[in-house]
């Protein structure tokens, strides 16, 4: 029964990390509808970003984080700015093919940066700080990644139902040309879009880099935070968050009880058969052609 | 039409002239140069594996500047492959056939050394020192391939039944990354468990992709297990060591000579990775051995970059191709590849800075005859990274 | 770009005679290629001419019936299993068992199409993308094909040529290329071609037209699949050495860039395509050997980045092109080669 809830405990704090990368995902695909393969990426520029100001700055943790944020929001709004505005008759595989050349060039500066070798990021929380309560083990690191997703989500949530700017990403979403008519800066919300959702997705990124940062950290997160977020709908936020979960627990399930060699491919098993019933997502309206 | 000819003309030439090297001595060697070629992830999953050919490359320029060999500079060339069998097999071609090599050098990795391994036999263009320890390099034994890496089967066999016999361990679970590498140590373990009349109580197989360990942990950890030996990436060794000691999962871990950085593992582990025990590839990185104080001193602070760390993959480039410069040496200032090869086989007892290095002259069927080394040793990690040798020279044979 | 006046010179294969004359030209300078440059160059065309093949499939289905694939390195994982097991294990000789395992992957890549038949967008990219993972999963997990410990491919022969060297090898793949490329440029100019284009540009209205939907969308995943697996079987004989984690989704995703760069929905792009990423892949580590440049290059990285990771230049110039190409022309390098030709047919004017 320990070893069932303890994996039922390790599902969550996978899945909110999963979770943190699935919401930053649905942000930019609600607004632009582009799948963001950059988006790990983007996060792991920003994690390494935070690493150096800490190894070679000398300063506190917390600056170096709110200045890692700003980078990250940043980063996000600049590359909507100068790489994806420019897409001229834009479809959607070209947009694919544009962010995957975004997350190679942004996977290059890293490595170049900053080699190849395993490294750790200095935090006030170690990776392997926990508590034990009844025989669980609960570490405290995976509890703020909890946190923080549903921080995000419910932030969110509430960010695109009721505040002006979040209706106005809505709008630019489901009629671009009227919401420009209603007078809405389309590009100006697009930016803030992808720097919101960069800095959603840098939250993940930060809070894996304590355990071990190297450059391909993120592209295990950003398959399973996308596959989380096509199986939510790809347009509902906390249909991406109970994806994520779904996914974090059943895997570590499966991994227990039935074969850990199919552990990492059985969330896509899972997701196919889900989207056989609800070609959708779970949690989106299904959406219907008009001819 | 005449531009066609004069075209013909020319590419005939450019190819007599490219051969006239060839009617005075082998390929790849002339009187002031010997080209040796290598290969090794720079980019890509794998890259932390890019020092061995940088170690490489800094062990030659220090041979060169200390007089060369017979008269001769090395000239390396090492290009990155990014760990894709289809682009090593590219650039190996494009070397050979076009720039000329001697021989090559070290060279990282299973299935980009397996994809070439067919193609220089062909050739018999000597290879010494490929940075895997898979058995296949040297089962069957091939004359052209000089295999120093200590077999991670003899080395896992040693670690299992040092456990037993030693410390006297019961019940050993075994997690091993699921490729080729994993695989070789799991069988050197189960022989060892099959000879004690054992059998492990877990096997897990990782993923090289994998991030979440946790499931994985919890497999061992329901096994109860008083010995648990890792044959995983060093990042996920240092994750698994980790979360199993906050679990309070408290167990003898035993790993591989890939994470036998102590420094380095302790570093990313923050302290973790005390009391765990590994094989080596020779010496550890804060050995107090003469010569690998010389190396770090005249090789590593010379001519590495300042990023470049003195860690175990930086020196295991060193330490892959001591014996070809023993070769190359013997083989004297009438350099062929036939006297090269010759000379390899005649290396007895060479001790650098790996183990003893022993070749015989090529026989069927006996994988000792290329397969150099054959002793490891255990060492055991103490606080902040230091290192406590457990054991003398254990053959693995 | 020309007007058509009449059905038939849609259907027909070549324009005019001239197109006939400069596509002899081509083949025959293909053919006697091999004599003129180095085994290396050999080896790189055989190379680039295993992923044409796996590219002009690919646009198929991306290109002409707008579906997407993030798995066809499974595919060609199927291929490249099945020739090789077929040869060692049931004794085939290569030409049966190179268009079996095609098959096999053909009746996958059927498999994959049924639910492509309601999914689109990001969710059939997932669903394709979780194909590719688990297919090598469960390839290294089957004792059979080698496990993770790979197999090694057997000596080549057809009937009583043994084919051993990259030349010889050139001649089986370069012919078998230029026929699927034919067999692909007849096969969509029939009313097949027409359906698969009816699809991508409307689906409901192709229904409503007769069009039957499931026949030619689960057909499209299956020729599709087919060519990887062809190219795929090839591949085996080029490496001489499998193993599951060759075929990662790095291959799949480098596959649908090439279609894309090169032109979605032209035969010829998706051949530049697959040539110029190909080419990169292989020549950008050369990079820092380029003079000054090179210089330069090294300069940047001691005093702003790492040496140790100063190869890792190839991957921002190979996204920047990627980008770049994308962004100045959507219709990729089809689409600059079709301005180029208006630009010269009107020229002084």
């Amino acid at each position: 029964m320990i070893d069932f809830i303890q994996m039922i405990v390790s599902g969550v704090a996978t899945g909110s990390t999963y979770a943190l990368m699935g919401l930053a995902m649905v942000i930019i695909y609600k607004t632009s509808e582009v799948p963001n393969f950059a988006q790990g990426e983007m996060a792991l520029i920003t994690s390494y970003f935070a690493m150096m100001l800490l190894t070679t700055m000398n300063i506190s943790v917390y600056l170096a984080f709110f200045i890692s944020f700003a980078f990250a929001a940043i980063l996000g709004a600049f590359l909507e700015f100068v790489i994806l505005r420019r897409a001229k008759e834009p479809n959607v595989l070209g947009m694919i093919v544009i962010t995957i050349g975004i997350e190679m060039v942004l996977l290059g500066f890293v490595s170049w940066k900053f080699g190849a070798e395993e490294k750790t990021m200095p935090f006030p929380i170690g990776p392997y700080d926990g508590f034990i309560v009844g025989g669980i083990y609960i570490s405290k690191l995976d509890v703020l990644t909890l946190i923080s997703a549903l921080f995000f989500m419910i932030v969110l949530y509430l960010f695109f139902k009721f505040s002006k700017l979040g209706l106005a990403m809505k709008a630019t979403q489901q009629n671009s040309v009227a919401a420009q008519i209603v007078g809405i800066k389309t590009n100006r919300i697009m930016m803030m879009t992808w720097g919101i959702s960069s800095l959603v997705g840098a939250t993940a990124g930060l809070l894996i880099s304590p355990t071990v940062m190297q450059p391909f950290m993120m592209w295990d997160p950003m398959l399973k935070g996308f596959a989380a977020a096509v199986m939510g709908g790809m347009t509902s936020l906390p249909g991406a968050v109970i994806a994520a979960y779904m996914l974090g627990i059943i895997e570590n399930l499966f991994g227990g009880y039935i074969s850990i060699e199919f552990k990492t491919v059985v969330a896509f098993a899972i997701i196919v058969l889900v989207l056989c019933v609800k070609p959708s997502g779970l949690f989106a309206r299904h959406y219907v052609k008009k001819v | 039409m005449k531009k066609r000819l004069m075209f013909v003309l020319f590419v005939s030439l450019t190819f007599l002239l490219s051969f006239t090297p060839g009617l005075f001595a082998e390929e790849g060697v002339t009187d002031t140069e010997i080209h040796i070629g290598s290969y090794g992830p720079q980019t890509g999953p794998a890259a932390a594996w890019g020092a061995v050919p940088r170690g490489t490359s800094g062990y030659f320029k220090w041979i060169n500047d200390n007089g060369g060999i017979h008269g001769r500079k090395l000239v390396y060339h090492m290009f990155d492959d990014g760990y894709n069998p289809a682009k090593t097999k590219a650039g190996v071609k494009e070397l050979q056939e076009g720039t000329g090599i001697f021989a090559w050098a070290g060279g990282v990795g299973t299935s980009p050394g397996l994809a070439i391994k067919g193609y220089l036999a062909k050739k018999n263009v000597p290879w010494v020192g490929p940075a895997t320890g898979s058995r296949e390099f040297v089962n069957p034994p091939q004359k052209n391939l000089f295999a120093v890496y200590p077999l991670y089967e003899g080395e896992a066999k040693v670690l299992v039944n040092y456990a037993i016999e030693t410390m006297g361990k019961k019940r050993v679970a075994i997690a091993y990354l699921n490729d080729g590498y994993g695989k070789n140590g799991l069988r050197g373990a189960l022989t060892s468990l099959k000879s004690h009349g054992m059998e492990s109580v877990a096997q897990v197989p990782f993923e090289a992709k994998d991030s979440d360990l946790k499931p994985h942990i919890m497999k061992l950890r329901q096994a109860k297990p008083d010995m648990v030996l890792l044959w995983i990436t060093p990042g996920q060794a240092a994750k698994v060591v980790g979360i199993s000691k906050a679990m309070k999962f408290d167990t003898q871990f035993m790993s591989v000579s890939t994470c036998s950085d102590f420094i380095f593992m302790n570093a990313i582990t923050k302290g973790a990775w005390e009391g765990v025990i590994t094989g080596t590839f020779g010496e550890v990185p804060d050995s107090k051995l003469p010569l690998m104080a010389k190396y770090k001193k005249e090789i590593f602070d010379k001519y590495a970059a300042k990023e470049e760390r003195w860690g175990i993959f930086y020196y295991a480039g060193i330490l892959f191709v001591e014996p070809m410069i023993e070769g190359l040496k013997a083989a004297g200032r009438d350099l062929t590849r036939e006297k090269f090869i010759t000379a390899m086989e005649n290396i007895k007892g060479f001790k650098g800075v790996g183990p003893e290095v022993n070749f015989t002259p090529y026989k069927k069927g006996d994988i000792y005859s290329r397969q150099g080394t054959s002793q490891t040793f255990l060492v055991q990690c103490l606080k902040n990274g230091k290192s406590k040798r457990l054991t003398g020279l254990i053959d693995t044979k | 770009m020309d007007m058509k006046r009449d059905y038939y010179e849609d259907v027909e294969l070549f324009s005019s005679p001239v197109v006939v004359f400069w596509f002899i030209v081509l083949i025959g300078s293909l053919y006697l290629f091999p004599m003129f440059v180095d085994n290396y160059y050999v080896y790189v065309a055989n190379y680039i001419a295993i992923n044409i093949i796996v590219a002009a499939g690919l646009n198929l289905l991306v290109g002409f019936t707008g579906q997407i694939s993030l798995g066809h390195a499974g595919f060609f994982a199927i291929g490249a299993y099945g020739t090789v097991i077929l040869m060692i294990k049931a004794g085939f000789p290569f030409l049966l068992a190179l268009p079996c395992a095609a098959l096999v992957a053909a009746g996958f890549g059927f498999l994959l199409g049924l639910p492509a038949l309601r999914l689109e967008g990001p969710y059939l990219a997932i669903a394709t993308l979780g194909f590719g993972l688990t297919i090598t999963q469960i390839i290294g997990r089957v004792e059979l094909f080698g496990g993770r410990d790979g197999l090694h491919a057997p000596d080549l022969t057809i009937g009583p040529w043994v084919l051993d060297t990259d030349k010889e090898f050139y001649f089986l793949v370069i012919t078998l290329t230029i026929f699927l490329l034919l067999f692909m440029r007849n096969l969509i100019k029939t009313r097949v071609g027409r359906a698969f284009i009816a699809i991508r540009d409307a689906d409901i209205a192709a229904e409503t037209m007769g069009v039957n939907i499931v026949f030619y969308k689960t057909l499209a995943f299956a020729i599709s699949a087919f060519y990887a697996g062809i190219a795929g079987g090839m591949y085996a004989f080029v490496l001489k050495f499998i193993e599951p984690e060759i075929f990662t989704l790095l291959m799949s995703i480098l596959f649908l860039a090439m279609v894309v760069v090169g032109g979605l929905g032209s035969m010829l792009g998706s051949v530049a395509g697959a040539v110029l990423l190909c080419w990169l892949d292989l020549k950008l580590r050369n990079i820092l050997d380029i003079p000054y440049l090179g210089e330069w290059l090294k300069d940047l990285s001691e005093n702003w980045f790492s040496i140790t990771g100063v190869s890792n230049i190839q991957y921002i110039v190979f996204g920047s092109i990627m980008i770049a190409i994308m962004l100045f022309e959507p219709l990729g390098l089809y689409g600059i080669w079709i301005r180029m030709k208006k630009y010269w047919r009107t020229w002084p004017f």
